[in-house]
């Protein structure tokens, strides 16, 4: 397992207030990390920061082997590099098909003469229908997106992220609101992505992290308060202060 | 082609009624047939079908790619401003040679461009040409600036503000901005397209001297036709595929779009680049039926009514700005062309040609209260209500 991302000494301020606060984190690949920690943690600005969204005042982000500093990219150039990024409210293209909403994620030329001059291929066809059947939406290619039902819109937000072939994965709650069978269907699905890539689950809910059973990463007013096994964490002193006491 | 039809079923359908329409007008005409409809009627046609091609524009850049553009009739203008230079000296250099023949001695060609330029530039006290007419007497030249000069300023105005993630509200007050700025430039005489006296007699068209207005509306009219169904083939063949699912995706949520790895900036630049073009042809269309321009077509209340029109119509859907811009226009020469009755109240007459814009305010209102999805979106109604 050889480390995939890795970001060091990353810190950002926002008006003053640290939202990341001399930060290092690293996952290999393949390699499943939850992280997890209370409100205000840090957690989405860490996303905004290895996606380029958020520039940060100091650190560094590599990517890959060859070590490639993320922080001069453009969101779309860290997407083609291969982060996709799952957030935390399903947003899906809710006026187009399940279908189109597939094409469109699918790993593909994405400079726009080559996407005008586009014709899916019968290869294409048949990958999209592999992902829709991974996700559980076979029967409903055809359908708008806009009238599937939350947790649907949330697999076909993870399928578009498969379709990406991303090699990491960042995936901001994907159990929200969603029913008991319906997070076991979730849980299924990042494990078996994770056999091949790195995924980062960011979640709250400790029961669906402990089904996820991987290494935990807890978050603390922007930097790393403990790393481990999620029982070696949970009987952290520290991690124990910080989100039950107060 | 046959896909395209499949895709959207409004291709066939828009173009039978394309053909339907200009045959009926041109059967009906003074120019080519019984005479029932008068040459300025045809002529208004035609022109409603330029401003529809424009609307096409605005409705790929506004209706599907979510960029509201408050600039797209400066675009048009600029494209009837690169042909009208060219029909201004074509025209004015014939007469000049006819009358110069009479002399002694044939004029050398320096006397003759002296005098063509004294004959154009003489309303705004100048005698020469100024630098941007050095290539007006070369027509192929001239049409190629129709699409380069509208291309050319989207694509630097485009890449500026895109590059800047201007949008919303930002990039179409920039846009109000660029087209103020435009047509205030062209109103100063010094600049050289004649201030506001803007370039005139352009229905007169060079080498068709022999031909009747009532004849050359009809050929006008047809080449309209023409434009609007190549236009109308293109924006659906663009819009139906990948391009239009991954531009539609930029209208509702952008940064989703961006994280999928896709060079936004890029794609807005190109659509509205595209848009622009598409608007430059159809002014270059619509300026020789008009006869006339000047910078108050770059007014940016035109820009306004623009979007007006692909509003009422149904933004989002490519027949319905044909629709919105077609029925809007109409009714508007009808309203201010004095042919619409004064409503006398007794204290009070409604005299039509200061209360249309009322009218259409009213029912700008309304469409977006009652049907957020134009006209267009009540023959989906219809249509989907037919299928069932």
């Amino acid at each position: 397992m050889s480390t995939l991302l890795e970001v060091s000494g990353v810190s950002v301020t926002f008006d003053g207030f640290k939202a990341i606060n001399n930060l290092s984190f690293a996952i290999g690949e393949p390699e499943m990390r939850a992280v997890i920690g209370p409100n205000g943690a840090g957690k989405t600005t860490f996303m905004d920061i290895v996606t380029g969204k958020t520039r940060p005042d100091e650190g560094r982000v590599l990517w890959g082997e060859k070590s490639v500093s993320l922080l001069g990219m453009s969101e779309a150039q860290i997407a083609r590099a291969g982060i996709g990024r799952k957030f935390q409210r399903p947003t899906v293209f809710e006026d187009q098909t399940v279908f189109d909403n597939l094409m469109v994620a699918l790993k593909k030329d994405r400079s726009p003469f080559a996407v005008l001059l586009f014709r899916a291929n019968a290869g294409d066809n048949a990958r999209i229908e592999e992902l829709a059947n991974e996700i559980g939406l076979s029967d409903h290619l055809q359908t708008p997106a806009g009238i599937l039902s939350h947790g649907q819109k949330q697999w076909l937000e993870i399928g578009m992220l498969l379709a990406q072939e991303p090699r990491l994965l960042l995936v901001d709650e994907p159990a929200a609101g969603m029913s008991g069978p319906e997070r076991d269907h979730t849980t299924a699905l990042l494990r078996e992505v994770a056999k091949t890539r790195a995924v980062v689950v960011v979640e709250h809910d400790m029961d669906f992290v402990r089904k996820l059973d991987c290494k935990v990463s807890v978050l603390h007013e922007g930097s790393v308060l403990a790393e481990g096994s999620l029982d070696h964490v949970t009987s952290n002193q520290k991690v124990i202060e910080v989100y039950l006491g107060r | 082609m046959r896909d395209l039809f499949k895709q959207n079923r409004s291709v066939p359908v828009v173009l039978t009624i394309l053909v339907v329409f200009v045959t009926t007008i041109t059967i009906l005409s003074e120019g080519a047939g019984s005479g029932a409809i008068s040459t300025s009627l045809v002529k208004t046609l035609g022109m409603t079908l330029c401003l529809c091609i424009v609307a096409l524009a605005m409705d790929m850049v506004w209706g599907y790619g979510g960029i509201l553009s408050l600039g797209h009739m400066a675009f048009f203008a600029l494209g009837g401003y690169m042909i009208g230079m060219w029909l201004m000296v074509a025209r004015t250099s014939d007469v000049v040679a006819a009358s110069l023949s009479q002399g002694v001695l044939p004029p050398t060609s320096e006397e003759l461009n002296a005098a063509i330029a004294v004959q154009i530039f003489g309303v705004v006290g100048g005698d020469s040409f100024p630098w941007m007419w050095a290539l007006s007497h070369n027509l192929p030249a001239q049409l190629a600036l129709v699409v380069l000069v509208p291309g050319s300023l989207a694509l630097v105005f485009g890449w500026l503000a895109f590059r800047s993630r201007v949008t919303g509200v930002y990039l179409s007050i920039l846009t109000q901005a660029m087209t103020l700025a435009l047509s205030l430039y062209l109103f100063q005489n010094d600049t050289g397209l004649r201030g506001n006296n803007g370039l005139s007699g352009l229905q007169n068209i060079p080498g068709t001297e022999g031909i009747a207005q009532s004849l050359l509306s009809v050929w006008l009219l047809w080449a309209s036709a023409l434009a609007l169904a190549l236009a109308y083939v293109f924006a659906a063949w663009i819009m139906g595929g990948k391009f239009g699912n991954v531009i539609r995706g930029i209208r509702d949520d952008e940064a989703r779009v961006r994280f999928l790895g896709y060079p936004v900036e890029s794609y807005k630049l190109f659509v509205f680049t595209v848009s622009a073009v598409i608007a430059g042809i159809a002014g270059a269309l619509y300026y020789p039926q008009a006869g006339i321009i000047n910078p108050d077509e770059l007014a940016p209340i035109a820009s306004i009514y623009l979007a007006v029109w692909v509003a009422i119509g149904g933004r989002g859907r490519l027949y319905g700005a044909v629709i919105g811009a077609a029925a809007v226009s109409l009714l508007s020469t009808w309203f201010t062309g004095g042919r619409a009755p004064d409503i006398n109240l007794g204290l009070f007459t409604i005299q039509w040609v200061d209360w249309w814009t009322v009218l259409l305010g009213l029912g700008f209102v309304m469409v977006t209260l009652f049907a957020p999805r134009g006209l267009g979106g009540l023959i989906d109604l219809f249509s989907a209500r037919a299928s069932k």
